[in-house]
């Protein structure tokens, strides 16, 4: 939902960065996505070539790593991944229900993350 | 950050690992600082476009009478119109135009704090851009976040988007003058609401005529 205002983050900390560092061409970028949030992958790859054009980075990879999602059920103590989109049908709202007893009251352990991990320029 | 050369000769990677939801989470925490040195509750109102949002600031504003103590942070895309209503009731408003952007984010706010008269003021809505998906992803830093939705939307508002309600404290139905003419019941809603989020309290309100009103002060701690 809101891929354009993280997309135009992405790019420009990616293009300070390279700025800073001296950096001539991008040949790629590497972020890492939980799969709790609620970007939607391919917008923002499309989000950030588009605002790469005519910059050092118009070239790029645009890479990106899912990252599963862990959480911790207050209700009966689980502790693991959830289950997959076909099987529970909140997922796809980052509401994620047990795999175990089905409660909603959870703490998110891992899957809201949004990582800009490298870049890789030449000199 | 690392920089490791890497394959070819002017080839470099930069080791960045920067978390860039985190940065929306840390400026929060720093509003919510300075609403604590300043001694001010806030309060942020999320909700479907037309839930009824302003409506109900001005229903709140109306029944607690305390003016220029009051300050509100009007969020919208591109108008005005809200801050202006609200005016009326004596708060003091500022506007922020989010744009593009389909939400209030914490620099926004935080911008915003600075164009505020804050001297006396006790007490802060804000008023978040109206849309059920987004806020719940950018706190702002407030104290409280009530959400807002109304029999006019339907009897599958808060099954669909159960996400927000999850993370409100207070869940206001509103409209409920239009129920019956909605064919929408409202203790399904309050089963659906209170499935979710168990321990926020479910307000039905006729925000126009003031239904309701009281419990909603009460819910959020407000005296009158
Ligand atoms: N019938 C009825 N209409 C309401 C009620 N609360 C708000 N409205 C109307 O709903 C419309 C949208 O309200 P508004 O406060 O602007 O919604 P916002 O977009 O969430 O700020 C306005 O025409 C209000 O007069 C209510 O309890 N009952
Ligand atoms: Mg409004
Ligand atoms: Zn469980």
């Amino acid at each position: 939902m809101h891929e354009f205002s993280i997309s135009s983050e992405i790019v420009r900390t990616v293009l300070d960065t390279v700025e800073k560092n001296n950096g001539k061409k991008v040949l790629s970028i590497q972020l890492e996505i939980g799969e709790l949030t609620l970007f939607n992958i391919e917008q923002v790859t499309f989000l950030i070539h588009e605002l790469f054009k005519g910059s050092v980075a118009e070239d790029a990879e645009v890479k990106i790593k899912t990252i599963k999602a862990r959480i911790h059920c207050k209700a009966c103590g689980y502790k693991g991944g959830i289950r997959s989109e076909r099987e529970d049908p909140f997922k796809h709202f980052a509401l994620q229900t047990c795999p175990q007893c089905n409660s909603f009251q959870n703490k998110v352990e891992k899957g809201r993350e949004c990582i800009l991990k490298r870049i890789q320029v030449v000199r | 950050m690392k920089i490791i050369k890497s394959k070819g000769p002017e080839i470099f990677d930069i080791e960045l690992e920067k978390a860039l939801l985190a940065k929306n989470r840390s400026l929060a925490k720093a509003n919510k600082k300075r609403f604590d040195r300043s001694k001010i509750l806030a309060i942020d109102i999320m909700g479907s476009i037309g839930s009824g949002k302003t409506t109900l600031i001005k229903a709140i504003l109306k029944k607690l009478g305390i003016g220029k103590k009051v300050a509100v942070i009007a969020g919208d895309l591109t108008t005005s119109i809200d801050a202006e209503r609200i005016e009326v009731e004596g708060a003091h408003v500022v506007q922020v135009n989010t744009g593009k952007e389909c939400h209030l984010d914490a620099n926004l706010i935080h911008q915003a704090i600075d164009r505020l008269k804050l001297d006396g003021v006790k007490l802060l809505f804000i008023e978040n851009v109206g849309n059920l998906i987004c806020p719940g992803e950018f706190p702002l830093g407030a104290h409280k976040r009530l959400v807002v939705t109304s029999v006019t939307e339907g009897p599958y508002m808060i099954v669909k988007h159960p996400y927000i309600f999850r993370e409100a404290d207070v869940i206001v139905l509103n409209k409920i003058d239009l129920a019956k003419a909605m064919k929408v019941n409202p203790s399904q809603l309050q089963k659906d609401a209170k499935k979710i989020n168990p321990n926020a309290p479910f307000i039905r309100i006729n925000a126009l005529s003031g239904i309701g009103i009281p419990k909603v002060i009460n819910a959020l701690g407000l005296k009158t």
